[in-house]
Formats: C-alpha cells, structure tokens, sequence
C-alpha cells in the first residue's frame, strides 16, 4: 500500500511533471551555477548578468512557447499551441498549459530586455550583482509558481516566492534611505496581506475541505446546489474576499496600494520595471487563475495521461461527471460564485483605475507618478477579467478571447513601461534627477530620448497610432463584447469607467511630454552632466519600436494568446 | 519561352513597359540626367523595336503568309488552316471537319485565300481588374499580324523620331528664350530647357500607343486611348507659354473628349448587351473548352454559322436586350405553373425569330440597331482620335508643338491609333456603319485635300495633307477595304514621317514656318529636299500602272490603288455612292500630288524669295538626317512585293479578320459590300491604275506648271476664284462656324451660370454663412465659454483638487499603511455583506 503511493508519487513526479518543468529547472540551475560560480576565483570574474542572460535564454528554449512539450503516450512530445491539453503536474499542484507558458514566455522575454537594461546602466555592477541576478532571477522563479497555481498552497508559495526577494531587490541601494524604507514598507505591508491572504485562504479550505482549485470548485457548486446555510456564505465570502487582499497587495489595487509608490519612489528605476511588469503581470495571471477556478467547473477529468489517478483526482472525477446532472436542476450551481467575483474584480478594478489616474495628478517625482499610472494600468488590466467572468456562461469563446486580449495587453504594457522606465533610468545617469521639472528642454537635450518617452507616453494614454491603443481597445472590446452577450448593466458601467479614465489619464501624461518638447531650460533645471549614449539611445529605440511596428500587425500576437488560452475555460 | 505563344506576349510586354521604365527614369531623375534623358528614352524605344522586330520574326517564321490573292469563288472548300493557338483549336470544337488532330503548330497556311480561313491569333491574360458577376475587366493581350505589323512600325518609326528629336531639341539642353513669347515689358520669355521633359512625354507616348496595339479588350484601349490623348496634350503644349500651344492643346484635348462621348456610348452598349469587352476568346480557366462566359467580342458576333463563313450575326444578348419589352410580354403572359426554366426555354426559342426578323407579326430585326449604335459608338473615338470630318479641326493647329512630335502625332501614334480601332474592331461593324465610315471619310478627304493646296505654313500643308490622307483610310476601310486601309496606314505612317521631318528641319534651317519666306533652298540642304522628294513621291503614289507591264513605284503607289481599287469595285456594286466615293478618291489623288508638289518646288526649287534667311540656312546635323534618310528608304520600299509571301501586303492580309471573306449586304439589302480579293481582278485594276497615275501626274504637271516653270501664274488664280481662295483659307470656316454654333452658345450658358451663381446661390450662401456666424457668435458666448467651457474648467478643477486630496492618504507613515490593510479589507466586506444577503436568499 505504502510502497504503491511511493510508485505512484515517483511516476508522477518523474514521468509526468519533471518534463513539463523544464523552463524552472533551468532557472533553478542557472540560480545555483551563479551562486556556484562566486566561489571559484577563476569564475568569479565573470559578469553574473551574462549569466543570467545565458540562463534566461536557456529557459526559453526549455519552455518552447510556441510549440510546447506535452505528455504523450512514450514519453514527453512537443505539440503545437492550440492542441495542448492542461495537464496537472506534481499531484495536481501546479497546471501545465497555454495560459500559464504564454505568461512564462512574456515573463522570460521581459527578463531578457530587463538584464540588458540593468547591463547598460549598469546597475547590477554598482552593487552585487551575483545577488541582483540570483534575486531576480529567484522572484520570476515564484512568478512562474504563481502563473500556473493550482492548489491553494502553490497559490500562496509563488506569491510568497515572488515577493520576499522583490523586496531584497528595492533595497538594494544600500546607501539610498529611501530605498531601505521603501523596501521595509514593501516588506511589512507584503508580510500583513500575506497573512490576511493565509487566513482567507485557510476559511476556503476549511468550508469546502479541500485546497486543490478544481475540486474546490467542484464542492462549491455542490455548496450552492444544497441551499448553503447563511454562516456559509458568509465565511465563504470573507474567505474569498481576504484571498482577494493578497491578490490586490500583489496587483496594488486599491485600497493595497499604499506600499506602490513609496517603494516606487525608493527602489531605482530598473526595479520599478521589474515591480511593474513582471509582478503585475504575474499578479494578473494568477487573478485569472483563481477567478476562473472559483467559477468554472472542471467539465473533465483534467488529466490526460495518467496511470492511476490519486485519490483526489477520482473525487474531482466523481463530481465532474455527477455535476450535468445537477445542471438540469438549477441552471449553474455556481452563477451567485461568478456574481460574487464579477462584482468585487469590476469595483476594485473601477476603483483603482479612477484613484491611479486622480492621484496621478499632483505628483512632481517622475517614478511616483509612474507609480499611480501602474496602479491605474493594473485597474484597466483587471477590467478584462469580470468581463471574461461574466460572458463565460454565455459563450466560452468570447471569454477565451478576453483573457487572450488581457495577455495581449500585458505584452503592450511590457513595451511601454519598460520603456518608461529605462528613459527615466537613463535621464538619471545624464542629469541625476528624477523630478518631472528636470525634464524640460529634453528635446533639446537628448532628442532621441525625448522623443522615444514622448511616444511611449502617448501609447501609455492609449492614442490610436501607438500601441497602447490596441491593448485598450482590446480591453474595452472584450467588455464591450461581454455587454452585448450579457447585457448586464455593470459591464456598461465598466465601459464607461474605463473610457472616462482614458480621458482622465490624458493629463499627466502630457505634462511630462509638455514639459519634455515644449518647456525649455531654465537656471533651476538639473544640467546634463553627461550626455546619453548611443547604446541608451538604440535602447530605447528597441523598445519603442514594437510600440509604432505593432499597428501594422499585431495579428500574429492575438493568435498565438487566442491558441494559448483555448483550454483554459472549459 | 520557346514556343511562340510564350515568347510573342513575353517580347511584345517587354516592347510596351520598355517606354514606361523609360518614362520612370525620366520622370524620377530627368533632372540630374540631362542629355542622358534623350538616351535613354531612345535606347527604350530602341530596344522596343528590336523586341518588334524579333517578334515579328518569330511570326513569321511560324505562320507564313498567304500567297498573293486573286480573285477566288467563296465556294471552294479546302481544310482549314490549323495553325493558329487558340482561336483555332476552339473554332475546331465548335464545326466538326475532318482534320480533327496531327496538325502541329508551325505548319503553313497554304489555303489563306479560303473563305474559311481563320487568321492565326494569340489570346491570353495578364492581370485581372475586376469581376462583376462573372464577367470580367482584365488586362490582357490580342495578338495576331495586325498587331505584329503595328508594333514594327511604331516602334521603328518612333526610334527614328527619337534620334531626330535628340538633335533638334538640343537648344532645350540651356536657358531657352522664347522668341515667340513677349512678356509685358517687351522682353522675350527666359525659361530653363526641358529637354529631358520632352524625351519623358516621348517615352510616355509610346508606351501609350503600344498599350493600345496590344490591347486585348475595348476596355484597356479605352485606357490607353485616354493615355495617348493626355500625352498629345502634354506634346502639343509643350511651349505651354505659348498661347497658341496651349489653346492648341486644350482644343485637340477637348475635339477629342467629344469624340470619346460616343466611344463610351458603344463601351455600354457593349457591356450592357454583351457582358465581355475581350476582343477575342480567352481560355481563363485553361481547360482547353470554351465556357460561355469566355466568348470575345469577335467570336460571338461572327460565330462560324452554318457555311463556316462566320458571317456577321447579332449575339443573342443585343438581341435580348433590344426586345426587352416582347419579354416583358412574354413574361406577363406566361401560363400560371410555368416555371423559370420553362419561360427561359421559351424565350431562348424566340431569339432567333427576333433577331432575323421572322417573329410573327413583327418584322423587327431587334438588336440589330443596337450592333448599329455600338458600331457607331466606338466610330465616333475613331473620329475624335484620327480627325475625320466633324472633328477634324484640332490636327492642323496640333503642329504648335515641336516637329518631332507633329511627326509622331501625324504618322504612328495618334492618328493612327484611330485607323487601328476601325481595323481591329472590323468584325463589329455592322454594313450601316462601314456606309458612315465611309461617308466619314470621303468628307475628310475633300476637305483636307482642299485646305492643303491654299496653305503656305509649310507645317499646315502636311497637316492637312494628313487629315485628307485619314480620310482615305477610312474611306477604303468604309468600303470594305481591309487590307487597303490598313496598307495606306503602314505606308503612310512612313512617309509622313519623313515628311514633317523634312520640314522639321527646313524650319530648324530657316527660322521660319512660311514657305513664302523659302525657295531655293535645295542647294543649301541637299539631304533634306531630295528626301523629302521623296516622300511628295510616295504620298502622290508615283508608279508604274499595271496596264503598263510591270507594276513598280513608290510606297504610296500600292497602297493608293488598292484603295482606288476597292472604291471602284464597291461602285460597281452600288453605283450612286460608289460613284461619289470613287470620283472624289482619284480626284483627291490628283489634289494630293498638287499640293504637294506646290509644297516642295516653294522650299526648294526656284530662288530664294528672302535671302537674309537663306543666307543663314544650312543643312541639319548628321543626327537628324540620318533617320531621314533610313525613312526615305522605307518610304520608297516598304510595300515592295520582291520578298515573295513576306510582303507588306501578304502579312497585312494574314491579319484579315474572321469574317471578312464573304460578301456582306446592308440589312435592307440596298447596298452590298463585295469582298475585296475580287477587286485584285484585272478588268478593275487596269482602268483603276490608269485613272489614278493619270490623277497623280495631272497634279504634278499642274503644280510644275503653276511653281516650278511659271506657266501659269497662281495669282491670276487666286483672283479668278476669289471667293473659292477665301472659303479655302478660311478652312471652311469650320473654326468659325463651331465658334458660333458650340463655343459661344456654350459661354453665353456659362456666363448665365456664372450669374445665377454669383448672384443667387452666393448670395444666399453669405446670408446663410453670415446667419450661422451670428448663432454661433451668440452660442460661443453663452454655451461655449459659459457652460461648456466652464463646465470642463470645473471638472478639471475638481480633479486636481481631488487629486491632490488623495495625495493627502499617502501619508507615509507605515503603521497607517497596515490599518489600511484590516480596515480596506473590512469596509470591502461590508460592503459586499450588504449584497450578499442578495444572493442568499
């Protein structure tokens, strides 16, 4: 008996799992050949960014975006997008498909454009860059858990995962007071919402007697369908509502936001980028996951090729297949579920959105204020995932395909804040400041910079040349679309949120471009101590570029996401 | 690219987009290019000619012509030629002979002369432009001997053009001042040279033209036809300062628009009845078998019928269309419980009795007129295009552009190009229109021939010369004379040439257009008085008379008396207008020679009449007499028939339409067109060689008489026939009487336009703007300013404000930070709890 568990763990784990794990085993290894690599004297000369580069590629390659491995029959296969099945590995801890390698693939992508940033700024090398890299390199490790979460318990190690090493990486200025403070912030806010989140967690659990996402589901239909009692509710509510802190601490939505732009202000420039992208979008990944889990039903047994499925994989089995039945006598089971995460994603979305935007206004620092329009950008992202709720009881396909133009949107926004930032970073070596009014007579100043953060910012507000445009567009579209199928009035409300934002937005934005082309210098302007390179420039052009090219075609990109996320509502 | 249907679109496409690259180059670096422009362009046309004349080669290597026809009985039936690609095959499924297959391409034509010989012609499609249920607007190509001779003779006479232009444009290399042009003070016009813009519309030109030969439907002529008249309005321009040029310009633009009136009046009523603008049959989907909707113009009007002699026929769809209202009726009457296929069947029946007129009751040909309007239709371009009574008036003042364009204008491209459509449209016509055609033509003829005897601007001597020459060709052709017209047009696009080039260079010489400013001018340029002899040689059609022996002369010789010939068969056909026809050729011919000697012994012969310009004249560069020379040589030899079955005249014959190898009668049977091998007989041609040597001769002795010895005094002439001399150059007071009857009438409506516009429709419009302004003064004030403005003002307000409230939360202070935490988490709770009782219950 024990030793059959033994067998069965020991397949799982080394024919089922360890295959479709290769892209973390490749950063765990790279992890541990940098750290590897500090001992030995003769190895010590080598720039560990160059090997986390080396390692970030590696990765790639394991993971195969676009055609990925899957399990098949004899052995590991590598199969094209759209015909992978989700596949629970590690005993239905962690979910192998589309969704979860299109975030990865973006996740990786960025890191890539993330070391060359920090090389040419130079960042990594001011400090140790050994633990720069192992840091960042550890924290996409917990993102990549959090991207493809299926337990409760892996829902809370990736976010845990991805956020202690964040905070050693704001602090990494060790000179710089604010970064210390920030980062202390950073931690003691992360370490009360992770605690509330555990608490919440721990009354799901508790209610509904498991912790693995699709039975959870499975038990709260059931739930539903047996007319819960209203003490119930109530501790399922406070349990969804306090998972719902974590998530929001991660997403820096409102009112979790407070940590953002303190943290934002202290940690550099290259850290926001990475606090801005890669944590928000494995934020959203995760929100995704676990609105989608709470909401939907397993509709199969969601393993493919598995020997002798364990015990609680045949529970799931057993309701999955018991749950049509259950259909013809109420309608779903889970639509007050869906209700439930509808209404509280679009408020907080709603919310945030407005509060970045408004707060954005005042603020004189560059880096804060790209702090509210992160936290407003996180408001606009998040719309997309009440939308997909909402319109998957009506039709799959229009929800697939509004999780696909959320991804869509975070590819965009990898562009345009990384983008930002690096423009920030660079005006940080030239002139040494980060206030907005330092900026002025730009044009003049660094030209090519100018004009490159003049059409991110544009493409930030979302103006129809530019890229940003597109991902709002999307965003809305799928709303819009969701509206129409539904016609549920919150959606509209929703829409007409998200446009006035759009408006609202259009300011402080601008400001900086104003003060960039159309102010000119003054005496109380920080001067140029140096001008910035050509290699900064070619950066920035790099990055800026999609921003302009991806009108032209940004087909290719929907269809890839669209192929990614074609299982994930089933 | 061995097989000639691969190589003869490839060669010809390259001949047609060599002028356009050409044109590119020009247009892009024209600038930069200078002299090299003129290169390049010539080096284009060149190599077009070189791509003529190989293809040429290869076309006849592959189809060699008939032998010389004479008179044959249509009854004789021998196999049919198989030798042609696609036309051939196609017809071959349609009438079942006994040589179904084991004819290779390549075998000769033995048996051209038979009524059932179908010409050998390539079809084939290049880029389609559009589908419109079904039917199709493509770009794509006709080919056959027409089309071949065509591109020989454009491309060969344009290299000699451009040769020719590239020395007597060489003042446009620098800053021209512009003799011609006085500006307000008294000073003469100074302007950079445009040499390079001139070989660009050069370029264009052709490119124009030779899109035109190969053009395989009537919608892509149209194109080119349309690009060929924008092209002579830029070259007719081109000293655009120049108020004489310009208004020349406007007016060969503008005749020519009213002629393209009509032409688009036969494009619909070919669209609309038939669907397909494809002259022949294109096997679009290659399966080797025709579909119906794969049909050419050419086979559905002249379907090979039951004799096989593909006697002209109106298509079902004219028929269709033109007794739109007996299917009306039809319809209406038809039996309740009929179904659609049973009406169709039944209207399909009726058809035939439609279109022969047999339907009971109703003698109606229907459709038959509407053949008639498109006939006429596509005519009325020609007529606008090649300057043919009424719309002849712009080709004389088309000579304001430089000479070398004149020559091109008035020989290969533009004038021709309307020659071209009546002989490739041939089939289409039906016995009605050739009789307009015709009519068409003799007018001209009389016309132009007249004007041209009282002209002393050298230039306008030619012009009209031309305009009467058109109107011979159109004549012939209007009298069933296919071969004849599209002879005269090959020999004399040679000719003319060389003739406006001569011309071009006495002026080049002298300075001056006047001829009697001229005179003795032989002994000073040798080259061009004996060449442009010449072409007075070859256009009077100096020959040997065929009752004489042997039948031997210049160019214009051959193809003058076959046209004098087939007039004089049509009069022995239909005497009343044949008569008319036939006397007013020969005595054209005998006008001809007189005005053209006239022309020649006023530059050349005789003295000097003003000898400060003969003083200056000298003989033009080597550059532009070269190409008059290899001209006067083709216009001396090309009709020669000393190269056996490859003559001018047998390779011409070889592109003798479908259908035009039969006799053909007017619908009421009043006037009959005999087919034209019959007017090779010898009781035609010796009475017809005779009159017309004796017509040439009387004009040159007479011309001799009057310029050369002085017998005859032309003054006491001109006195004499006074009122005859003013009418005569006055022109007929054609500009006059179109002054008064178009130009005019349509200023004075212009001029009432005018008015109501200004004084009605502007009025009200001000009043209205003024009106608006007022509004919209008063809803700035009070909406703009005050509501909407203050409206956005407080809202922008109220967000800083709020903004900077919000600033206000962000307090710093991390013990505030994590009660947020609790207290967020416990308002959202709240919140939500208020709801959740909702879905409680």
């Amino acid at each position: 008996m024990f030793y059959q568990l033994i067998e069965q763990l020991r397949i799982d784990t080394l024919q089922q799992s360890l295959p479709l794990f290769g892209a973390e085993l490749t950063l765990v290894v790279a992890i541990v050949l940098i750290l590897l690599c500090r001992m030995l004297p003769v190895l010590e000369k080598v720039d560990s960014v160059w090997l986390g580069i080396v390692g970030v590629i590696a990765a790639l390659i394991a993971l195969r975006p676009f055609q990925p491995w899957s399990i098949g029959a004899d052995g590991p296969v590598a199969i094209a997008m759209g015909q992978l099945q989700p596949t629970e590995t590690f005993t239905g801890m962690l979910t192998h498909d589309g969704f979860a390698i299109a975030i990865k693939a973006i996740l990786l992508f960025f890191l890539l454009l993330f070391f060359l940033l920090t090389k040419i700024t130079k960042l990594s090398s001011r400090f140790d860059s050994a633990d720069f890299v192992v840091l960042a390199l550890g924290s996409i490790l917990g993102m990549f858990v959090m991207s493809s979460a299926n337990h409760m318990l892996m829902i809370f190690m990736g976010v845990e995962m991805a956020s202690v090493p964040s905070y050693a990486l704001v602090a990494l200025q060790r000179r710089n007071k604010k970064g210390s403070e920030g980062a202390l912030k950073y931690a003691v806010f992360g370490a009360g919402a992770a605690g509330v989140m555990l608490y919440g967690v721990s009354l799901l659990c508790g209610v509904l007697n498991s912790a693995h996402l699709p039975t959870m589901a499975t038990r709260l239909s059931e739930l539903f369908a047996s007319e819960p009692s209203g003490s119930e509710v109530l501790v399922l509510a406070l349990g969804g509502l306090m998972l719902g802190v974590g998530l929001s601490f991660k997403l820096s939505a409102f009112p979790f936001h407070f940590w953002c732009p303190d943290v934002f202000e202290g940690a550099s420039a290259e850290v926001d980028a990475f606090l801005s992208i890669a944590s928000k979008t494995a934020a959203l990944a995760l929100l995704v996951r676990v609105a989608v889990g709470f909401t939907t039903l397993p509709a199969e047994p969601a393993q493919v090729a598995r020997a002798t499925p364990p015990t609680i994989e045949q529970v799931a089995f057993v309701d999955a297949e018991a749950a049509p039945e259950k259909a013809l006598q109420s309608s779903d089971p889970l639509a007050p579920a869906r209700k439930f995460v509808v209404l509280l994603i679009g408020v907080v979305a709603v919310v945030t959105c407005t509060f970045g935007n408004l707060a954005a206004y005042a603020q004189t620092n560059v880096k804060r204020l790209l702090a509210y329009s992160t936290i407003a950008h996180a408001g606009y992202m998040m719309m997309a995932v009440p939308a997909a709720i909402a319109v998957a009881e009506v039709d799959k396909n229009s929800a697939r395909q509004a999780i696909a133009y959320l991804a869509l949107y975070a590819v965009i926004y990898l562009f345009m804040n990384l983008g930002a930032f690096a423009a920030i970073a660079f005006v940080r070596e030239a002139v040494g400041s980060e206030e907005i009014k330092d900026y002025a007579g730009m044009l003049k100043r660094g030209p090519t910079l100018a004009i490159c953060l003049t059409l991110i910012l544009v493409s930030l507000i979302g103006l129809p040349p530019l890229a940003g445009f597109i991902g709002k567009f999307a965003i809305f579209a799928a709303i819009a679309q969701a509206w129409n199928l539904t016609s549920s009035p919150f959606l509209m409300f929703l829409l007409i949120a998200g446009g006035l934002n759009t408006a609202i937005s259009l300011f402080y934005y601008l400001r900086i471009a104003k003060v960039m082309t159309i102010d000119s210098e003054s005496d109380d302007t920080a001067p140029m101590q140096r001008p910035i390179g050509i290699i900064q420039n070619g950066y920035l052009v790099l990055v800026t570029a999609p921003l302009v090219l991806l009108l032209f075609n940004w087909d290719f990109l929907n269809a890839w996401l669209l192929e990614a996320v074609s299982h994930i509502i089933t | 690219m061995l097989t000639p249907e691969d190589s003869l679109p490839f060669l010809l496409g390259l001949a047609v987009l060599l002028p356009l690259v050409s044109f590119f180059v020009i247009f892009l670096f024209g600038k930069w290019l200078e002299q090299l422009g003129a290169h390049i362009a010539t080096g284009a046309i060149a190599a077009a000619a070189m791509c003529s004349l190989t293809a040429a080669a290869i076309w006849m290597a592959q189809h060699a012509p008939p032998a010389t026809h004479h008179a044959h009985p249509a009854e004789s039936h021998a196999v049919i030629s198989q030798s042609s690609v696609h036309l051939t095959a196609l017809h071959d499924g349609e009438h079942d002979h006994d040589h179904a297959d084991g004819l290779v391409h390549g075998e000769h034509d033995e048996h051209a002369d038979d009524a059932h010989f179908v010409p050998p012609v390539y079809t084939g499609h290049w880029y389609s432009l559009g589908r419109f249920y079904g039917s199709e607007v493509a770009i794509n190509y006709y080919i056959d001997a027409l089309t071949i001779v065509m591109f020989c003779v454009v491309t060969f006479i344009a290299t000699c053009i451009h040769f020719y232009a590239g020395g007597y444009m060489h003042e446009e290399l620098h800053e021209v001042t512009d003799h011609e042009v006085t500006l307000a003070d008294g000073t003469h016009l100074k302007r950079p040279g445009r040499y390079h813009r001139f070989f660009q519309y050069l370029s264009l030109f052709c490119f124009s033209m030779l899109g035109l030969v190969i053009a395989g439907n009537i919608a892509m002529t149209f194109v080119f036809w349309e690009l060929v008249g924008a092209c002579s309005y830029f070259l007719i321009g081109f000293y655009v300062e120049r108020q004489s040029a310009s208004t020349a310009a406007n007016k060969a633009f503008i005749v020519n628009r009213v002629g393209d009136f009509g032409m688009l009046i036969g494009l619909m009523a070919i669209w609309a009845s038939l669907a397909t603008f494809n002259f022949g049959d294109v096997d679009r989907n290659g399966d080797g078998k025709l579909d119906p909707h794969e049909h050419g113009l050419f086979s559905l009007l002249r379907p090979a019928g039951e004799n096989g002699l593909h006697e002209l026929r109106v298509p079902d769809g004219m028929v269709l269309q033109g007794a739109k209202e007996r299917v009306e009726e039809m319809i209406v009457a038809a039996q309740p419980g009929t179904t659609t296929a049973d009406l169709e069947s039944q209207i399909l029946a009726q058809v035939s009795l439609w279109r022969d007129g047999k339907a009971k009751g109703d003698a109606t040909h229907y459709g038959y007129w509407l053949l008639v309007i498109a006939g006429v239709g596509i005519f009325c371009g020609c007529v606008g295009k090649s300057a043919q009574f009424p719309l002849h008036v712009w080709l004389p003042d088309a000579m304001e552009g430089p000479t070398p364009v004149s020559a091109l204008v008035h020989s290969a491209t533009m004038v021709a190009a309307g020659v071209f459509l009546v002989a490739r449209f041939y089939p289409v016509f039906a016995p009605e229109v050739l009789l307009v055609i015709a009519c068409a033509g003799c007018i001209t003829l009389l016309i132009g021939g007249s004007i041209a005897i009282v002209a002393t601007d050298i230039k306008r001597v030619l012009a009209y010369s031309t305009v009467s020459q058109l109107g011979y060709m159109m004549l012939a052709l209007g009298v069933g004379g296919w071969a004849a017209g599209v002879m005269h047009l090959v020999t004399h696009a040679f000719f003319k040439s060389l003739l406006f080039m001569c011309s071009g260079s006495v002026i080049h010489a002298v300075h001056t257009n006047e001829m009697t400013e001229m005179g003795g001018l032989r002994k000073k340029m040798p080259y061009t008085a004996y060449t442009m002899l010449v072409g007075c040689l070859a256009i009077a059609g100096v020959g040997v008379p065929s009752a004489l022996g042997i039948p031997f002369g210049f160019s214009g010789y051959y193809s003058k008396d076959l046209m004098l010939e087939q007039a004089y068969l049509f009069r022995s056909a239909n005497p009343l207008w044949g008569s008319i026809f036939f006397y007013a050729a020969t005595g054209g011919a005998a006008v001809t020679a007189f005005y053209m000697f006239r022309m020649w012994y006023l530059t050349f012969a005789g003295e000097p009449r003003d000898e400060h310009r003969y003083k200056h004249a000298h003989e033009s560069p080597r550059v532009m007499y070269v190409p008059l020379v290899v001209l006067a040589v083709m216009a001396v030899a090309i009709a020669w028939p000393i190269f056996g079955n490859y003559g001018l005249t047998n390779v011409i014959e070889q592109g003798r339409p479908i259908g035009l190898w039969s006799d053909m009668a007017s619908l009421d049977g009043g006037y009959v067109w005999l087919h034209e091998s019959k007017s090779h007989a010898d009781e035609i041609r010796t009475p017809v060689g005779l009159m017309a040597f004796g017509a040439a001769m009387t004009g040159i002795f007479l011309a001799s008489a009057m310029y050369l010895w002085r017998v005859l005094d032309p003054t006491d002439a001109r006195r004499t026939f006074a009122p005859v001399y003013k009418f005569l150059v006055h022109k007929w007071w054609f500009d006059e009487a179109y002054d008064v009857l178009f130009v005019r009438p349509a200023k004075v409506i212009a001029a009432c336009c005018v008015w109501i516009d200004k004084q009605c429709i502007d009025r009200l419009l001000h009043g209205l703007a003024w009106s608006v302004r007022q509004i919209a003064r008063c809803g700035e004030a009070w909406v703009d300013q005050g509501a909407i403005d203050g409206a956005i003002n407080w809202f922008a307000a109220k967000t800083y404000s709020t903004g900077a409230a919000l600033r206000g939360m962000q307090t710093g202070s991390l013990r505030q930070y994590v009660m947020f935490i609790v207290v967020g988490a416990l308002a959202m709770f709240v919140l939500m709890s208020f709801w959740s009782y909702g879905f409680a219950r």
